[in-house]
């Protein structure tokens, strides 16, 4: 990986985070609200409104206002919230590290089921094992975050009653309930993943089967599993980096519907929250920080990528 | 002599989907004795692949042995288990493969891979292999092998990777190895280097030798008996000399009367060398990539990929002017730069009239200089039928009425030897050769004066390749028109062609009649490449 | 197009996937005439009812009949996808054919965009513009066209230049013909097929979009008889009556593996060398 390479993907990503800053901020600047109104109430007197929104910045141009708050974000202020008047930076913090708990047992778990799935659904293809994975994925494709929490729950939880159906408590305070509290939501965001990454596994892997570097090594008279696992799955796994880092896009919204569904208070819950509230800073802040997280984790996988793949010299 | 790889009456099938099956081999029988080489030679489709994959027991699924032996020193391969197999496959017999772009795992270091082979097969530690991963490296005429151990197969040449796909062929001494068209991929004067490397390691390890080609001049030079392969039978199986001066079968002597000669001429006609040029080129320069932001900010100066360097060079009225060069050196650059597909710096003269842009060629210079492309596959529209396909010239250059373009599709195609209800099909029911055809058609429906051919013969058989030949130099007769043929054959425009233009490097390094060029000629590079070129005996 | 359906019947994926999606459109172009009672027909003594045979596939919990309530809403949730999925389509075509035709620095600033503007996960974006723009089931529809307008630039943008490379294209311009012939008539017959396969495929997201935007309460409101709002509703009664959630989840899944398949099939079917 060479360092124009680097510096040329850092601009990008630089270039991102500037385009996803004004996405957020002129959406939500373009909302119907008054933050100022919203502060005092509607009975506020015109006064007070007018000292308030010179305050806030809000009599000044549009684009002014978008330098105050990028400004602010570069130096972790996210503003006020509308709503409770606390720091929103804060909040929206704790709420990412809980949001990323669940982002990364989900990631954790889907790795474990679908690349094995996608494996063996290769090596066997056209077989009723090949069959099976292609059902599983087609089905678990199909089913919306919501629909599969809210049936993982009336299984695990209303019938059965072997998981709580919401709520969270932090593993620092007690572990093992936890755990049981993060189940549900990990089992729910994980199968549209496990669905995709599986069925891409396998492709990839069916690909790189038929090529004529795998066909070299079956007729030096390598083993089948040599074949497999020193030749096939390096060059097979390493696309699904990027294919993972772009479904982290999928995650992120199943995580806003999952947390609502569970109770559990991360960035999601907090948007979901402040959009139902109008809070300007605190969907600002959400939506910014979930844009974010995605450029982010795409920057390192493309790194990754390039760190990993020699054939590749990127210019 | 015993022969090493005995096989007898073999005959294979393939299922097809819908019932059926197809026969892919019918009553094999040949022999390898030991230090020979058995040269396979057929066009696609002839099963030759089929063979090697039989002998290296790699068939697929839908394969039906149908009877026959494969016996490699006296065991019959056909009776052995899986595991059996796996033992033999890179130990007992080799096998080198047509592309070593696409054998060499990517991923993986050249040591790894050619070293990996030891490990299996002679029970070496990663170490003593590594060293003697070396040795063989150095056996194959690598340079630097230490260094060459550690590489990436992106890291090494095309000639490089196929040596050491050889060096892992030989590295277990085995006893018989298959070598599938293993010089196609690779330029002339690499795929001269690699024969001249077989031959080397063939005298000294005496392995037995199965040569598959598809190209005759080559396994004239390898081969000390041929095998002629058609649909599936070995129709002539004698010593190289023989088949060559006294061919018996019929198919052998239409596939060697096919074989481009340089001493053959096909065209009689002579060109106007004091008549104005039909096309003139000065000092054509092709640049290819735009300059990078980043590395400019960095200060990292990268010259412009240059795909053509001043070249000049003039093509008279009725006159086959031959472009040869390996690839990338700027051959099918020129073609792009004169029908505009590539913009360009210097100046065209066409019928004296000056075009110094892509914007400067009108409707009437379209018409008159046409281009074909090597792939029929990809230059014809999948989705249109030959009829449209062909009547569309006709209407962008006002040839006639529309109420006659059937009538005028019909007399294209039976101009190209295709019948009439060809205009109702679509390009992928067609073979190569008749593509090919209907893409020489296409171009010669606006009755131009200059026909640019890119590689046009290059991805077909011999046969065919012969037929589209003849159809050109008929077509030229007939209507005075020009070409600009380019191609890697050297015998085979040196028949052709009045003149030839030698690139390399996107530099125009001669340019002589066909009887200087026989003479001897100029430039060291020229030299070369006509060594390079094997020239068919008899 | 009969060849094409004789085509995609023969795959198991594009003949099951045809008949979802056929069963879903004629769910739509009839549901409300068949359907056994109106959509907000109250039955109050019959609710949280399991399946029988007054109600196929039992109440909800104001004893309004499941069956009928599903066929009303299929308009909501199969149209409103499909016409979403349509619009950002057409948007995202244009914007990477022409982006494609361009080249150079135009289209690199214009890849770069979309790269970015992808960034913003689909489901957050919709919510920012049904936010934006107001709680309605229309605006749920502009919102996922917009969400979808940059994957499906993307998406043409590759599809064009893999055209684009042909030499067949080069054929046309070494003739020269104009830009107009080239872009109608050579290039855009090969960049329909893989867009219409990936379009299809994308209905699905686009029924799991909508519903989920109900489900948050953000796209169609009670008393519609939307499939995600229907789930929503019902997980309230959940203990009371486990059809109520199961109908209308299994509808949702059944229309998204219906057009999933269908454009698996479409893939096979529409290349013209198999």
């Amino acid at each position: 990986m060479s360092l124009t390479y680097l510096l040329r993907r850092s601009g990008l990503m630089i270039y991102t985070l500037v385009v996803v800053s004004l996405i957020v901020f002129g959406i939500t600047q373009a909302l119907p609200a008054d933050a100022a109104v919203m502060m005092l109430g509607e009975n506020a007197t015109p006064d007070a409104l007018a000292a308030i929104r010179q305050r806030l910045g809000l009599d000044q141009p549009v684009w002014m206002q978008y330098g105050r708050w990028l400004a602010g974000v570069l130096h972790g202020d996210f503003g006020l919230s509308l709503r409770t008047g606390q720091p929103v930076g804060a909040v929206m913090i704790e709420a990412l590290s809980r949001s990323l708990l669940l982002a990364v047992l989900s990631i954790g778990l889907m790795l474990l089921v679908a690349v094995p799935l996608g494996i063996v659904a290769a090596i066997r293809r056209g077989r009723i094992a090949d069959l099976f994975v292609s059902v599983v994925s087609y089905v678990g494709v199909s089913f919306p975050e919501f629909v599969t929490a809210t049936l993982v729950v009336l299984v695990m939880a209303d019938w059965l009653q072997l998981l709580p159906a919401t709520g969270y408590v932090p593993l620092t305070e007690d572990p093992l309930r936890g755990i049981r509290h993060l189940v549900l939501p990990v089992l729910t965001v994980s199968v549209i993943l496990v669905a995709h990454v599986s069925r891409m596994v396998r492709s990839e892997l069916v690909d790189v089967l038929h090529t004529d570097y795998i066909r070299a090594a079956r007729l030096k008279g390598l083993d089948e599993r040599t074949v497999l696992f020193r030749h096939a799955l390096r060059n097979a796994l390493l696309p699904t980096i990027t294919i993972v880092a772009l479904d982290v896009g999928y995650l992120l919204g199943g995580i806003i519907v999952v947390e609502e569904i569970f109770a559990l208070p991360g960035v999601g819950r907090q948007l979901i929250v402040a959009i139902q509230a109008r809070d300007l800073p605190a969907i600002q802040a959400g939506a910014l920080i979930m844009a974010a997280t995605y450029s982010v984790v795409n920057f390192l996988a493309d790194l990754a990528y390039a760190a990993l793949d020699k054939r590749i010299q990127y210019a | 002599m015993t022969a090493v790889l005995d096989i007898a009456g073999y005959t294979l099938d393939y299922a097809l989907p819908k019932g059926g099956s197809f026969r892919a081999l019918e009553n094999i029988v040949l022999t390898i004795a030991r230090g020979e080489v058995l040269g396979l030679v057929g066009e696609s489709g002839s099963g030759k692949t089929s063979l090697a994959w039989a002998i290296m027991r790699y068939l697929p699924g839908n394969a039906q042995e149908v009877g026959g032996t494969i016996r490699l020193n006296g065991e019959d391969l056909r009776s052995k288990s899986p595991a059996e197999i796996a033992a033999i496959r890179g130990r007992r017999i080799g096998m080198v493969f047509q592309d070593p772009s696409t054998s060499l795992n990517p991923t993986l270091t050249l040591g790894a891979q050619l070293s990996e082979a030891l490990v299996r097969h002679r029970s070496l530690t990663l170490k003593q292999a590594w060293a003697e991963g070396e040795a063989m490296m150095a056996k194959v005429g690598l340079h630097r092998p230490a260094d060459m151990m550690h590489r990436y197969p992106h890291e090494a040449s095309g000639g490089e990777k196929q040596r050491v796909v050889i060096a892992t062929a030989f590295s277990c001494q085995p006893e018989c190895i298959l070598f599938d068209e293993p010089t196609t991929a690779l330029d002339v004067i690499t795929a001269r280097q690699i024969l001249d490397l077989f031959r080397r390691l063939q005298d000294e390890t005496a392995v037995a030798s199965l040569y598959i080609s598809h190209d005759l001049a080559v396994v004239a030079t390898v081969a000390d008996r041929v095998a002629v392969i058609h649909r599936g039978r070995l129709v002539e199986t004698a010593p190289v000399i023989q088949v060559f001066n006294r061919p018996q079968a019929d198919y052998t002597k239409r596939l060697i009367a096919a074989v481009p000669r340089p001493d053959r001429r096909l065209n009689d006609t002579t060109a106007d060398a004091e008549a104005a040029p039909l096309l003139e080129v000065r000092s054509l320069t092709v640049r290819y990539g735009q300059e990078s932001l980043v590395r400019r900010l960095l200060g990292v100066e990268r010259e412009r990929v240059l795909g053509n360097r001043a070249v000049s060079l003039s093509v008279q009225p009725g006159e086959i002017l031959g472009v040869v060069g390996e690839s990338g050196s700027g051959k099918s650059t020129l073609a792009r730069a004169l029908t505009g597909l590539n913009p360009f710096d210097g100046e065209i003269l066409f019928d004296g009239r000056r075009i110094a842009s892509a914007g400067d060629m009108d409707r009437a210079y379209r018409r008159d200089v046409q281009l074909v492309f090597q792939h029929p596959d990809s230059s014809l529209n999948p989705r249109q039928r030959i009829g449209e396909i062909l009547s569309r010239p006709l209407k962008l250059y006002g040839n006639g009425h529309e109420a006659d373009f059937p009538q005028r599709v019909a007399e294209l195609l039976e101009q190209v030897h295709l019948p009439r209800s060809f205009a109702q099909r679509y390009p992928h029911q067609l073979s190569g050769g008749e593509k090919q055809r209907v893409a020489i058609a296409r171009a010669f429906a606006s009755h131009p004066r200059l026909v640019i051919c890119d590689e046009i013969t290059s991805s077909l058989d011999v046969s065919v390749q012969a037929a589209v030949i003849q159809l050109l130099l008929d077509l030229q007769r007939r209507f005075g028109t020009a070409y600009l043929f380019i191609t890697h054959d050297l015998n085979l425009v040196r028949q052709i062609a009045h003149r030839i233009a030698v690139m390399f490097r996107g530099e125009l390094v001669e340019l002589a009649t066909v009887g200087e060029l026989a003479a001897g000629p100029k430039h060291a590079y020229t030299t070369a490449l006509i060594d390079a070129v094997p020239a068919p005996v008899g | 197009m009969p060849e094409l359906l004789a085509r995609l019947l023969r795959s198991p994926q594009g003949a099951l996937g045809l008949a979802i999606v056929a069963m879903a459109l004629l769910a739509v172009a009839v549901g409300p005439l068949v359907a056994p009672y109106a959509p907000e027909g109250l039955f109050p003594l019959n609710r949280y009812k399991a399946p029988s045979a007054a109600f196929p596939l039992g109440t909800d919990q104001y004893g309004r009949d499941i069956l009928s309530r599903l066929l009303h809403g299929a308009r909501a949730t199969v149209v409103m996808a499909v016409c979403a999925t349509a619009l950002g389509t057409l948007a995202g075509a244009v914007v990477g054919t022409a982006s494609a035709y361009w080249g150079g620095r135009g289209d690199e600033a214009i890849m770069r965009t979309i790269d970015a503007i992808m960034s913003v996960p689909s489901l957050l974006f919709a919510l920012l513009i049904v936010n934006l723009l107001g709680k309605s089931s229309v605006n749920a529809l502009i919102a996922v066209a917009i969400a979808f307008t940059p994957a499906m630039a993307r998406i043409s943008r590759s599809v064009a230049l893999t055209v684009r490379k042909q030499d067949y294209i080069n054929a046309a311009i070494a003739r020269g013909e104009g830009a107009p012939y080239v872009v109608l008539r050579e290039m855009l017959p090969n960049v329909v097929a893989p867009i219409v396969v990936e379009m299809t495929i994308r209905v699905s997201f686009a029924v799991m979009l909508f519903a989920t935007l109900s489900f948050l309460g953000l796209g169609a409101q009670p008393p519609a008889p939307e499939w995600g709002l229907m789930v929503s509703e019902a997980r309230k009664f959940m203990h009371l009556s486990a059809w109520m959630i199961l109908w209308p989840s299994l509808a949702i899944a059944f229309v998204a593996i219906g057009f999933n398949l269908l454009g698996d099939g479409l893939r096979d079917a529409l290349n013209p060398r198999t």
